[in-house]
């Protein structure tokens, strides 16, 4: 059995082939779904989980405890095999337990560690590129395995220079995946995000600590359901294409175009982490030579790859055609995830001109995600926004609220990519 | 029990897997075929967009262009011709024709034909698919069948069975449902220029007899569409409706088909007397040749290569909107 058949991958495209005279710009949404079968083989595991133990953690006491019970709440859910480490993270790095290397979760050991874990005590700065550079030298020893890391903080990075950090999260892509969590609200989404987003993980807010153990416990729970270690995605274009961008689009959107790496005979890869029982949409956009009205050309070969082994393909094929009926069609689906990812950026744009006092700017901004957010059916992020600003029911225009909950921005911010899904026709 | 056959050549009784003839040692097995469009997808030419000599099927793995098909292709078995033309206005051809013959015991008598012409519905994904597979699987089980016995109206019911099945699994790969239409005819010669023509349809391709005239042309088949349902029903041919109507079809093969498209009654026998020719088309032809005598006019007093390649260019000078197939079978020719 060939592990494309042990791991359903079906890789479909949806654009409008038909292109004007002269027209070169291809869109589509490529959707990749996987049905891992429960036969197929487990992989190996690794986990890693940062517990930020700066002494800010301790501000309240009720902080540092509710983290511990986090902790603990993500070692239950560990699967028996799975390799693991928890570290202690503050201007330096340190092994709580295993005291070295990694352990192999067992009953006994998830109770050790639960011990270990219990008896931690703030006691210093924070320095997340440390605590990346700790993880990776750790988790390098299990090659091939699902590796993935919890990272909790409640501050901002400041035992280092950004540059510093830049450089670790640099050296930490593709090494292993982080879902990043800040407690409270004194940390910076845009610092998180930017681990989260290099190490194709998650980040959110979670702003009252008694929340913090059903959360871990339930991204342990979705990082146990992940069993194919790493894919990736392979574009071939035509000579003289040039891909414009290839963007994540569903679940979050996730701007992959500059994480290509060269796949030689004319494609690109592109790294898409591991993967469970999920789907996940692509929008690609591709400009190709034009071609003669009545020919066709293969505008993008769109492969879903494990290793070398090509588990799923999609083609983008391009028509050129004289009927401008035909060819002014845009697929609804490239509409609207085009939408959803103008959507996230002017949210976050909105958010910075907010915060650097550009009011016209920012009111600007948050309203035409507004109605972005209302036309597209995202009631996640409306909702969200609705704590931001004021809507004038009447008119549509929006308002900056006066008083915004710094938990109730952040949230805003850290969320801005998640995406709806394309409404069923009614 | 397995079924028995004869030799075709001696007489022999012979089992229907048997790749020879006992008797006489006659291959039993490769009946002479053809079956256009040819190459459809797949050759070694380098690309004629970008040059790039590197072996691909569909689309250059270096300019990305589809490889163009070509216009048209031609194939003759024995005395028959058959052609397909992708037209001016279609990009691609998904009409498709195949043709079997089987030699007859008796030298003196030309061989048993079976024929086939299959026009892919454009509304349905890869149609063309559906026209290649029907069309040969419907030959190959014509041939089968007459090998074992010479009851035509069975032989042509096994065809149109097996070009069901073929043309309903042509698109299970893709996901697709391609459909076609399929006209076929198998003849029967016999002594004295005379020859038995049973026909098969579904859908609007069509089968005729053309005898030299003065003996009048006519059509054979009865299309399966929604302009024939409204001619019977006594409507103008000319009417309004019936023009709207005219390619939309009441029956096809294909996935989302019946278990049995064809009606019992589109199968028919006749017996004819050459000079003449029995004529197989998509409607790509008869759109632009909608009268049996003016379409036995360019058949009439030409060899059966002048006559297919007249028609079809016939076709494309009045605007080729549509792919043209035709297969033009010689009755009481000296071979």
């Amino acid at each position: 059995m060939s592990s494309a058949e042990r791991h359903g991958i079906s890789v479909d495209v949806d654009h409008n082939p038909y292109l004007a005279e002269g027209s070169g710009t291809v869109d589509a949404i490529v959707s990749v779904t996987a049905d891992v079968a429960a036969t197929a083989a487990e992989p190996d595991r690794v986990e890693a989980i940062i517990i930020d133990c700066s002494t800010s953690m301790q501000a309240p006491i009720e902080k540092f405890e509710a983290a511990k019970r986090a902790t603990a709440a993500a070692i239950m859910e560990l699967v028996d095999g799975t390799y693991f480490t928890i570290v202690d993270g503050t201007e330096k790095a340190a092994s709580v337990y295993p005291k070295e290397g990694l352990a192999r979760a067992s009953t006994e050991t998830k109770a050790a560690a639960m011990r270990a874990v219990d008896g931690l005590r703030p006691h210093g700065g924070t320095a997340m590129g440390t605590w990346l550079a700790h993880v990776r030298g750790i988790v390098g020893q299990r090659k091939g395995a699902i590796t993935h890391a919890i990272l909790l903080t409640d501050g901002k990075d400041e035992h280092e220079t950004p540059e510093e950090l830049g450089a670790e999260i640099g050296l930490s892509e593709g090494e292993f995946t982080c879902d990043c969590r800040g407690v409270g609200t004194d940390w910076e989404v845009d610092e998180l995000r930017a681990i989260s987003t290099a190490l194709l993980g998650s980040v959110d807010i979670v702003a009252d600590p008694e929340d913090l153990a059903e959360d871990f416990a339930s991204m342990m729970k979705a990082s146990m359901g992940k069993s194919i270690p790493d894919l990736t995605l392979r574009l071939w274009t035509p000579a003289g294409a040039t891909v414009e961008f290839v963007k994540q689009v569903a679940p979050t959107v996730e701007d992959l175009t500059h994480r290509r790496s060269d796949g030689g005979n004319q494609c690109g890869v592109y790294p898409l982490g591991s993967w469970g029982n999920e789907d996940r949409d692509y929008h690609i956009q591709v400009s190709v030579e034009p071609a003669a009205v009545g020919r066709e050309k293969l505008a993008a070969r769109v492969s879903v790859v494990a290793g070398e082994e090509v588990l799923g393909e999609g083609l983008v094929k391009a028509m050129w055609t004289a009927d401008t009926a035909l060819s002014a069609q845009i697929s609804r689906r490239v509409a609207h995830y085009t939408g959803q990812a103008e959507l996230a950026q002017a949210v976050q744009e909105g958010l910075s001109a907010r915060k650097e006092g550009d009011v016209k700017v920012a009111t600007a901004k948050l309203q035409r995600a507004m109605e972005l957010a209302v036309e597209s059916g995202n009631d996640g992020t409306a909702k969200l926004l609705r704590g931001v600003v004021e809507v004038d029911e009447r008119t549509g225009t929006v308002q900056l609220r006066r008083d915004v909950a710094a938990a109730d921005e952040m949230a805003l911010d850290a969320r801005s990519t998640r995406t709806a899904r394309v409404r069923k026709e009614s | 029990m397995t079924p028995e056959a004869s030799c075709p050549q001696c007489d022999t009784v012979v089992a229907q897997t048997d790749r020879f003839c006992e008797g006489c040692g006659a291959s039993l097995a490769d009946a002479p075929r053809v079956a256009i469009p040819r190459h459809q997808h797949g050759t070694d030419a380098p690309c004629p967009d970008c040059g790039n000599a590197a072996a691909f099927d569909e689309y250059c793995t270096v300019c990305g262009h589809r490889r163009k098909e070509p216009d048209r292709d031609e194939a003759t078995l024995g005395a028959m011709v058959l052609i397909t033309d992708r037209g001016i206005e279609h990009s691609h051809n998904e009409d498709a024709a195949a043709a079997g013959m089987l030699a007859a015991k008796d030298a003196e008598i030309p061989d048993v034909i079976a024929v086939a012409v299959c026009d892919g519905v454009s509304s349905s994904a890869e149609a063309h698919r559906a026209a290649v597979a029907a069309s040969t699987a419907g030959v190959d089980a014509m041939l089968a069948a007459v090998a074992v016995s010479k009851k035509p109206r069975a032989a042509m019911l096994a065809g149109l069975e097996a070009a069901t099945a073929a043309a309903a699994s042509a698109g299970t790969d893709s996901g697709s449902a391609p459909s076609c239409t399929y006209t076929a005819a198998i003849v029967i010669p016999t002594a004295g220029g005379t020859a038995q023509v049973t026909v098969g349809n579904v859908g609007d391709s069509r089968s005729y007899w053309l005898p030299e005239p003065p003996a009048p042309a006519r059509q054979l088949t009865v299309d399966d569409s929604l302009a024939q349902e409204l001619i019977t029903a006594g409507a103008s041919a000319d009417s309004e409706a019936v023009r709207r109507g005219a390619h939309t079809l009441t029956r096809w093969l294909g996935a989302d088909s019946d278990p049995e498209p064809w009606s019992e009654s589109s199968v028919q026998t006749i017996t004819v007397t050459g000079p003449g020719t029995v004529l197989l088309c998509s409607d790509g032809l008869w759109n632009y040749l909608p009268d049996a005598a003016d379409i036995a006019r360019l058949c009439s007093g030409v060899d059966p290569g002048a006559a297919a390649r007249a028609l079809t260019e016939f076709a494309l000078r009045a605007g080729g909107q549509d792919n043209i197939t035709v297969a033009v079978i010689p009755i009481g020719e000296d071979r």
